[in-house]
């Protein structure tokens, strides 16, 4: 019999060395399995994001069938808004998300869902627009909060167009008996991937100012626009989104233990030439990260895209205090540079998992022969392993990090 | 220096205010909007090769089409009425299932101010709007782009529907993307493939060209 409290204690373990620069046992393979964790288990995408108690069976079953060192997870798509907007005020909204219902019970324009606005296999989309007018720069400056749940929410919620009308006041109150129905099945379900020996990784979300104004506000194509345009406001409002999202951070450890991991991704950093990155991006960001690593938590910077460009500015970071995951960022380089520094998560990209396990076998053996040494690296894949990805190959890569992981 | 050769360093600067004021100044002038747009089309093969060497980035290539094309929008009603020999013409649109068009939209700049005819299709552009629209326009290279994952497949399926039409023959095909990888285009199969605008680009000419990519 499978003593699960035991493997519990050495995945874990496994975990936290590798994250303080340390060789484990073996390298650390952390699950995210994204939507085939719903196609594994035979659901269609609507379920796994609408019916917890489905998501839940298909999430431990997923996670208990292919045993990597953590377990698989709830999709949800981080609404920061919903958060900062709140802060201080109900702290049981800390950190905000959208799910299935809450998409319904708000109905969020910047979100589109399966089996509402796209198929019921799809995966939801994040939908990025211009819901802040360049000359509003201003009015977010003089006092960030108001201005999200005063212009933002309405903007961004169908229904809390109208503020204070029948109509919003009864969706915040749905939305409150729909976070804790999901917070209840949330917490189930941790207890039972962790009765099955899976440790928890991540607890909370952070985020980088610019990314907040880039993805809620502005839109991508906008923010660069206004970097060039007005960038003396663009610093001031990332510095005051940078003291709300500390404020975030703080409140949602307060009597807390320390040590938890939060999670950082990061949007527009592939988009910046070092010079812009260090201008607009970088200050904000660092600072965040710091407020956090003072606060107790370690933080999980996911370097979306290629960030080759910009992997020394991680060496600015305390030492074995953050842990970096890159997407297509060469992780030899990674190692190179910053191998000593901060701990690294990555793995392969999205089609290889269409391939088969001899070609995941090389991939792993390969990449390990230039990030294992030492310790500080977790294998994952780059993204989240692609849905409809043949089960041989997602148990492939388990295969090779226990064959060629072992120090 | 003369305004001409200003614009085109305005260009490269990504300085938006004076590339604008040059535009007007020179069309102010009177000077010939096709002289106009060829520098701006050198600028513009200026911007390219730096975002090919790495000295640029997304955010200047984004910066630089939006100076580009506000120049344009200022000569467009000029230009038409002495227009200039099309070099090729390019079909293109993101795939069905994803709305992204920042990649696309720099690729259609760019092959615009290298004097290309462009036939943008959009975002969410399903399999059959591609097949009609190569029935209809007979480009000489079709462009389907995307970011998503998921829209890989969707890519799949529209190269799949462009081969039954029986139409793929006519046309060279290439995809985009951030998640277009060598295994991704050897799961969909195009003539060309890229996750970067600016060697899309290259690539389109030299399948315009006949050449192997």
């Amino acid at each position: 019999m499978t003593d699960y409290e035991e493997l519990y204690r050495q995945r874990k373990e496994r975990i936290h060395t590798a994250t303080q620069l340390k060789e484990p046992d073996r390298v650390p393979v952390l699950g995210s399995f994204g939507y085939f964790t719903a196609r594994y288990y035979g659901i269609n995408n609507f379920e796994f994001l609408f019916n917890y108690e489905e998501a839940s069976k298909a999430i431990v079953k997923t996670s208990v069938d292919f045993g990597y060192d953590t377990g698989a997870g709830l999709s949800t798509l981080g609404a920061m808004p919903l958060t900062l907007a709140f802060l201080g005020e109900y702290d049981g909204l800390v950190p905000g998300w959208v799910n299935g219902p809450v998409h319904d019970i708000l109905g969020v324009r910047y979100a589109r869902f399966p089996g509402r606005e796209l198929s019921m296999d799809s995966p939801f989309q994040f939908i990025g627009e211009e819901y802040m007018k360049v000359n509003e720069y201003d009015a977010l400056i003089a006092d960030p909060q108001r201005f999200i749940a005063e212009k933002l929410l309405p903007r961004t919620l169908r229904n809390l167009a109208d503020p204070g009308s029948p109509h919003a006041m009864a969706t915040l109150f749905k939305w409150g008996e729909e976070r804790r129905k999901s917070d209840e099945a949330g917490a189930k379900l941790s207890k039972k991937l962790k009765a099955y020996g899976f440790p928890g990784f991540t607890s909370g979300i952070s985020y980088a100012p610019l990314d907040f104004i880039g993805d809620f506000m502005r839109d991508i194509k906008n923010v660069i626009f206004d970097c060039y345009r007005v960038p003396d406001k663009v610093k001031q409002a990332c510095e005051g989104l940078r003291d709300l999202i500390v404020e975030m951070v703080r409140i949602s450890v307060e009597g807390k233990p320390r040590g938890s991991i939060q999670f950082i991704p990061l949007h527009l950093n592939e988009y910046f030439s070092p010079k812009m990155y260090a201008e607009f991006y970088w200050p904000t960001l660092r600072e965040v990260v710091e407020e956090m690593i003072k606060l107790g938590v370690t933080p999980e910077l996911f370097y979306e895209g290629q960030h080759k460009a910009h992997l020394e500015t991680i060496l600015e970071l305390p030492k074995g205090k953050t842990i970096s995951k890159f997407e297509k960022t060469d992780l030899k380089a990674a190692k190179e540079i910053i191998g000593d520094h901060s701990c690294i998560i990555g793995g392969p990209p999205s089609s290889l998992f269409f391939s088969t396990p001899e070609k995941i076998d090389t991939y792993v053996k390969d990449l390990f022969s230039d990030v294992k040494e030492g310790g500080g690296f977790m294998l994952s894949p780059g993204v989240t392993v692609p849905e409809g990805a043949p089960a041989e190959n997602v148990k492939a890569l388990m295969d090779a990090a226990v064959k060629y992981g072992v120090y | 220096m003369t305004s001409e050769e200003n614009i085109i360093d305005a260009i490269v600067d990504l300085d938006e205010p004076t590339a604008l004021r040059m535009a007007d100044q020179l069309i102010k002038r009177g000077v010939d909007p096709v002289e106009i747009l060829e520098k701006c089309r050198q600028g513009m093969s200026i911007v390219g090769k730096k975002f090919e060497t790495g000295e640029f980035f997304l955010s200047e290539m984004i910066m630089a089409a939006e100076i580009f094309n506000q120049v344009m929008e200022r000569i467009r009603p000029e230009l038409t009425k002495n227009s200039t020999e099309s070099k090729g013409k390019i079909l293109i649109g993101t795939v069905e299932g994803d709305v992204h068009d920042i990649g696309k939209n720099i690729v259609i700049t760019l092959l615009e101010a290298e004097g290309y005819t462009v036939v943008d299709l959009g975002v969410d552009v399903s399999s059959a709007r591609f097949v009609e629209a190569i029935k209809e326009h007979k480009p000489d290279i079709v462009g389907m782009s995307s970011l998503l994952t998921v829209a890989l497949e969707s890519t799949k399926k529209t190269m799949d529907a462009v081969t039954e039409a029986g139409l793929r023959d006519s046309v060279k095909i290439i995809i985009g993307g951030g998640r277009v990888d060598p295994q991704a285009a050897e799961y969909i199969k195009p003539d060309a493939f890229t996750d970067n605008a600016a060697l899309g680009v290259k690539l389109i000419k030299q399948l315009v060209r006949g050449e192997d990519p």
